[in-house]
């Protein structure tokens, strides 16, 4: 028995499993300096953290484990790599992916290292310090994000990619770090452009210029790929791609409206684990998926039919921003504290595409969809699909944890807050956080304004229905 | 120099002549800095440009507080501080405040001033590669602008109107080009400190008086003799140099000569005239747009840092200072690379200075660049 097979059994891998993967999760295990040693502390952190009782948890963490030892492994394995951006627009990484075949790695690296050796073994500092002396040190509003992929390629964890694709559309940080890894390792990489230049209050509206901009780039994303990779990405990859995930999504939507039950049936570490693979793996989201949120809605059901919750009936319903990456305390002190994070960014999805408008190109249609996601349009945008949201679902409060060193959510710090308030009515904490890494934004110290927000929103509580 | 005192002269009666000009029913149309606005535009429609230029000091940073987190560029904050005042005089003479969304920090002043004041704001998209299509926004983006000038001010702007203003607007480009090419050779033309406040002015004072005034310093400079000196020579590059920034003259008071500067705001870019061939609009976005050496916000920044190596030679420069305000992502994951790159094609060091503005770092600052200066002039103790 090998030093972390009690860890692959508690993170859903069995007899069989174990074997088979074996080899693969030895060569991980050195890659990211876990040992024996590590093995008690980590042990006892995926008990603690986790609702282990529950078999679809369980298959999250293997699902997530798999992810990372895919990414690890991807070149010893002699796959093709495309790593992408985060936050990225749905469909463009699917749609590579789809056309490059299951002998391809593509993803979103630094997503899946703060979900595996972050979330589920404690250990992204040696990776985020070997960044901070790598052109992103420490003080700097650096995203830590890219710390994390920039730390994990020099220090070998991941491989070094064909192809990078920026996210240039939205932030400005992911694609000068990408430049800098450029000017590092010499890959090639494509910036997808774009401009968030709609007036404050366009929204849902926007000038029809913007589509035809993204769509061109997204339309060069696709003739980079052909370039440096020789597969052409079609309108029929994505038709094929989305409609193998329709169940998929079809899962994820049903896990996002069971946790809207009183009481919240599961911790939101849960719900945010699943969400994010979708968002950040084009391999084990769509192999392992499947399975994994059948059996975790299923469980989830019987725990909604029972009424059992992980906050008393009745506690202040919260729509959070985004759960921590890497660190599921954060999120466990929230819901310690006595709110019920119901709902997330993604709880009540946007509006359905115009029927009247159709588009050219398979750019132009991806870009369309982001225009109609909010965060990708303007403040404006971002803010209001939040406020439509907190009011649609009859919300008690929103915690805008908004990223601070993500400039595009740093600059909505305050506007949000103003914006939710404004137009929905619903009580609004914007609190400062990393929600990639925790080292300065604990859950300790974030405990305080949390602890006070939540005590607000239960008074509210009894004020209003004693007023009724 | 005469002239200087001619031009302080002009900015100390500038509110007021914007005023008057306004009670005229001259039209104010202010934008932020970054090069990307032609003022062609507005002077064609027979209103006045200003570009909010002014920063570098503490109190105004500190007024943003209530309204934005600190996680963004001072010069930024400071803007949203200034504009969100009420009290600032030129906000409060704008009738417009025009936002070419050059960067997420350039974009914070828009969202936050038009939330958070009346002041209308136009923003328009700049994108940060140089590509046909990327070409084609931001010449839509320059269509929309000249319909929003036209309808604020009630004039239409024609093609000769448009290239009477960029003739002007040219002639000032040719004269702030002939100051700075006389300072590539030995011995100083014009300080850096002289050169920065004479395009620094240049963002709020009246065009003809500005070209009038040039063309008056480039006489007055080209007749008379080169101060000889052995001051250091210094490429000042960086993010944003505001009017009212401190660091050059914290530079020359150290022994230095700042003998070429590169920024991407407060600097007017004025290597590039613009066409006076073909559609004026579309002149305008090759020049503004395509021409213009990107700034780092640009993906990759390959233009800008060959285009420094450029200027490092040929203004003979002895060391290279990059001056970043901090939380600016693009230029501080450059300073990181870019120096190895200095040295191996110029065999020049390069010293990066960041700030908050902060008073309390002007001694720091000034301490490093002492050093600085006593080493790239071979110091040894």
């Amino acid at each position: 028995m090998a030093f972390y097979d009690r860890l692959l059994e508690l993170c859903g891998f069995e007899g069989d499993d174990i074997e088979q993967q074996r080899p693969r999760m030895e060569q991980v295990f050195t890659t990211i300096h876990i040992g024996p040693d590590d093995m008690p502390r980590v042990e006892e952190r995926v008990r603690r953290q986790h609702d282990l009782s529950l078999t679809g948890v369980r298959r999250l963490l293997r699902a997530w484990l798999l992810e990372l030892a895919d990414l690890v492994l991807a070149r010893d394995e002699g796959k093709r790599i495309v790593y992408y951006g985060y936050p990225s627009i749905q469909g463009p990484g699917m749609a590579i992916k789809a056309a490059l075949g299951e002998h391809s790695y593509v993803g979103c690296p630094d997503v899946v290292l703060c979900h595996s050796v972050g979330l589920i073994f404690d250990a992204l500092t040696p990776i985020l310090e070997t960044a901070e002396n790598r052109g992103l040190p420490a003080g700097h509003g650096l995203c830590s994000l890219q710390q994390v992929r920039n730390g994990a390629l020099a220090r070998g964890i991941i491989p070094v990619p064909d192809l990078v694709v920026g996210s240039s559309y939205y932030c400005d940080m992911g694609s000068k770090a990408d430049e800098l890894l450029h000017e590092i390792y010499g890959h090639p990489a494509v910036y997808i452009d774009g401009s968030m230049d709609s007036r404050w209050g366009e929204f849902p509206g926007y000038d029809p210029e913007r589509i035809t901009l993204m769509g061109t780039q997204l339309g060069k994303l696709f003739s980079t790929v052909e370039d440096v990779l020789g597969v052409r990405v079609t309108r029929d990859c994505m038709r094929e791609t989305m409609a193998t995930n329709r169940a998929l999504f079809s899962g994820l939507g049903r896990l996002t409206f069971q946790m809207m039950a009183d009481p919240v049936p599961i911790s939101a570490v849960v719900s945010g684990m699943a969400l994010n693979l979708a968002a950040a793996s084009t391999g084990r989201f769509m192999r392992e998926g499947p399975e994994t949120l059948e059996i975790l809605c299923s469980e989830v059901q019987e725990r909604v039919d029972a009424g059992v919750g992980i906050v008393e009936k009745g506690a202040p319903r919260v729509l959070n921003f985004a759960v921590s990456f890497s660190d599921p305390e954060i999120t466990h002190m929230m819901e310690r504290a006595g709110l019920a994070l119901a709902a997330s960014f993604v709880t009540v999805p946007p509006a359905k595409r115009d029927p009247s408008l159709s588009f050219e190109t398979l750019g132009e249609e991806l870009a369309e969809a982001a225009m109609r996601s909010g965060a990708y349009h303007s403040t404006y945008g971002f803010a209001k699909r939040f406020a439509q949201a907190a009011r649609a679902l009859q919300m008690d409060g929103v915690i805008w944890g908004y990223q601070y060193n993500c400039r595009p959510q740093a600059l909505g710090s305050h506007l949000f807050k103003q914006v939710i308030e404004e137009e929905a009515g619903v009580p609004t904490l914007s609190l400062e956080m990393d929600i990639y890494e925790s080292r300065s934004y604990s859950a300790e110290a974030l405990k305080t304004r949390v602890e006070a927000f939540a005590e607000m929103l239960r008074a509210r509580k009894v004020l209003n229905q004693g007023g009724r | 120099m005469e002239e200087l005192q001619r031009l302080s002269s002009h900015l100390e009666n500038r509110l007021s002549d914007l005023a008057a000009a306004r009670g005229n029913g001259t039209r104010i149309v202010g934008y932020t800095p970054g090069g990307y606005l032609p003022e062609e535009l507005v002077l064609a429609a027979g209103a006045v440009p200003v570009c909010m230029i002014q920063a570098g000091e503490r109190t105004a940073v500190e007024s943003s507080e209530p309204y934005i987190c600190r996680w963004i560029d001072p010069f930024c904050r400071a803007q949203i501080g200034l504009a969100t005042s009420g009290r600032d005089p030129y906000y409060s003479a704008l009738d417009l405040l025009v936002v070419p969304i050059t960067d997420n920090h350039i974009r914070a002043i828009a969202d936050v001033v038009d939330y958070n004041t009346d002041l209308e704001v136009f923003p328009f998209g700049v994108p940060h590669m140089k590509e046909p299509s990327t070409f084609q926004y931001y010449l839509h983006g320059l269509v929309r602008l000249k319909e929003r000038i036209e309808a604020l001010t009630g004039t239409k702007i024609t093609d000769e109107g448009l290239k009477e203003s960029i003739r002007l607007c040219n002639r000032e480009r040719e004269l702030f080009r002939t100051l700075s090419t006389l300072r590539q050779s030995p011995g100083e033309a014009i300080s850096g400190s002289s050169f920065i406040a004479l395009n620094h002015a240049s963002s709020v004072s009246d065009k003809r008086f500005m070209v009038q005034l040039l063309e008056s310093v480039a006489h007055t400079v080209m007749s008379q003799p080169r101060r000889q000196d052995n001051a250091p020579r210094i490429l000042l590059t960086g993010s944003t140099l505001a009017m009212g920034d401190t660091l050059p003259n914290l530079i020359e008071d150290s022994g230095g000569a700042v003998v070429i500067e590169e920024f991407a705001e407060g600097i007017r870019p004025y290597w590039q005239d613009v066409s006076l061939e073909g559609d004026p609009l579309h002149a305008l976005a090759e020049a503004y747009f395509m021409d213009r050496v990107a700034p780092a916000w640009f993906r990759p920044g390959t233009e800008r840092q060959n285009f420094l190596i450029r200027l490092a030679r040929g203004w003979h420069v002895d060391g290279v200072i990059w001056y970043q305000l901090l939380f600016r992502e693009s230029y501080k994951t450059e300073s990181y690379y870019f120096p190895d790159r200095l040295q191996r094609q110029t065999g020049r060091s390069m010293l990066v200075v960041e700030s908050d503005y902060d008073q309390s770092e002007a001694g720091q600052m000034k301490t490093r660049i002492e050093t600085f200066l006593h080493i790239i002039t071979g110091g040894t103790d």
